[in-house]
C-alpha cells in the first residue's frame, strides 16, 4: 500500500522531531555553554520545525 | 544527586521512541488511536520536552560551574577565593552573601523584567567568541556598560548594615545618590577592588574547609 501525501508529511515531521529530540537528549547531561547553545539553536529548531510541519499537514488542503 | 536531568532524559527518550514509531509507521494514523498517537508524539510530548529542557538548561546556565567552564574565566573564578576583604566578589562568595552555586549570575544579571534573558543572550555571544572569534586575555575582559548600582541594591537596599554604615554618611546625599546611580558603588573609590585579575598571581587564597561547600 503506498503512503498518502499526509502520511509522507507525518513521516518527515516525525524524523525531524526524532533527530531534534535525540540532539536535545545528548545535551541534557552536560553543564556547559556549548550544550546550552546546541540545545537552543539546534535541538529546539529541529523539534519546532517538525511540530510545525505536522500541524501544517493537518490543516493543509493539498491533494496528491 | 540531582534527578531532574535523568527524568528529562527518560521523558525525551520516550517522546523520541513514540515519534520514531509514528515516523516509521505513518499508516497507523488511518485509525483514531493512531491519530491520537501522532498528535501526542509529534506535538504534545515534544513541546513539553522542549519547554522542560529549556527551563533546565536556563537554570543550569546560572550556575557558577557553568560560568567558569570556559578557560578564560579561570582567573575570575580564582578571584572568588582571594584572602583579602577588599575584594568585593571574594567577600560575597566566601561569606555566602550570594548563593555559592550561583555566585556569578547573582551579581551579573540585570534585575529587570527581561534581565535574565538579556544576560543569557550576552552569554550566547560569549560562546560565539570562544569558538569562532578571538578570545581576549582575562585582563582585557570588561563589562558592556558601567556596573549598575541596581544590582547591588537588589540585596543591600533596606539593609540596616548598609543604611547605617558611617562610610555611607560621609555626605548626607550619599545613599540617595547611590540609589539613583549618580554615585557608583564600585567605581567611585569606595568598593573598587572587584575581580582585579591583573594582580591575581600575587594574591593569597582562602581554602574552604572540607565541611563547607
Amino acid at each position: 500500500m503506498t503512503a498518502t501525501l499526509m502520511e509522507r508529511r507525518i513521516r518527515w515531521s516525525g524524523l525531524l522531531i526524532v533527530v531534534g529530540l535525540l540532539f536535545q537528549m545528548l545535551t541534557l547531561p552536560l553543564t556547559h555553554p556549548l550544550a546550552f547553545v546546541g540545545f537552543l539553536f539546534l535541538g529546539c529548531p529541529l523539534v519546532a520545525a517538525g511540530m510545525l510541519f505536522f500541524l501544517y499537514s493537518l490543516i493543509s488542503n493539498d491533494k496528491e | 544527586m540531582n534527578t531532574t536531568p535523568l527524568i528529562l532524559i527518560s521523558f525525551t527518550a520516550i517522546a523520541a521512541a513514540l515519534g520514531l514509531l509514528t515516523a516509521l509507521r505513518p499508516e497507523l494514523t488511518r485509525v483514531r488511536g493512531g491519530k491520537i498517537l501522532a498528535f501526542m508524539s509529534l506535538c504534545v510530548l515534544p513541546a513539553l520536552g522542549m519547554w522542560a529542557g529549556v527551563n533546565e538548561h536556563l537554570e543550569r546556565s546560572t550556575s557558577t560551574q557553568f560560568c567558569l567552564s570556559c578557560h578564560v574565566m579561570a582567573d575570575f573564578g580564582k578571584s572568588l577565593y582571594v584572602d583579602d576583604k577588599s575584594y568585593v566578589p571574594a567577600v560575597h562568595f566566601q561569606n555566602h552573601f550570594v548563593p555559592v552555586d550561583h555566585a556569578c549570575f547573582t551579581c551579573h544579571t540585570d534585575y529587570t523584567l527581561f534581565g535574565d534573558y538579556k544576560a543569557k543572550w550576552r552569554g550566547v555571544h560569549h560562546v560565539l567568541v570562544q569558538y569562532l572569534g578571538k578570545i581576549p586575555k582575562p585582563e582585557d575582559i570588561k563589562l558592556y556598560t558601567a556596573y549598575n548600582n541596581r544590582e547591588c541594591l537588589h540585596c543591600h537596599a533596606g539593609m540596616r548594615k548598609y543604611e547605617e554604615a558611617s562610610s555611607h554618611h560621609k555626605n548626607p546625599e550619599m545613599l540617595a545618590q547611590a540609589a539613583t546611580n549618580q554615585l557608583s558603588c564600585i567605581s567611585s573609590g569606595c568598593h573598587d577592588t572587584v575581580h582585579d585579575v591583573t594582580t591575581i598571581k600575587d594574591a593569597t587564597f582562602w581554602t574552604p574547609k572540607a565541611s563547607g561547600k
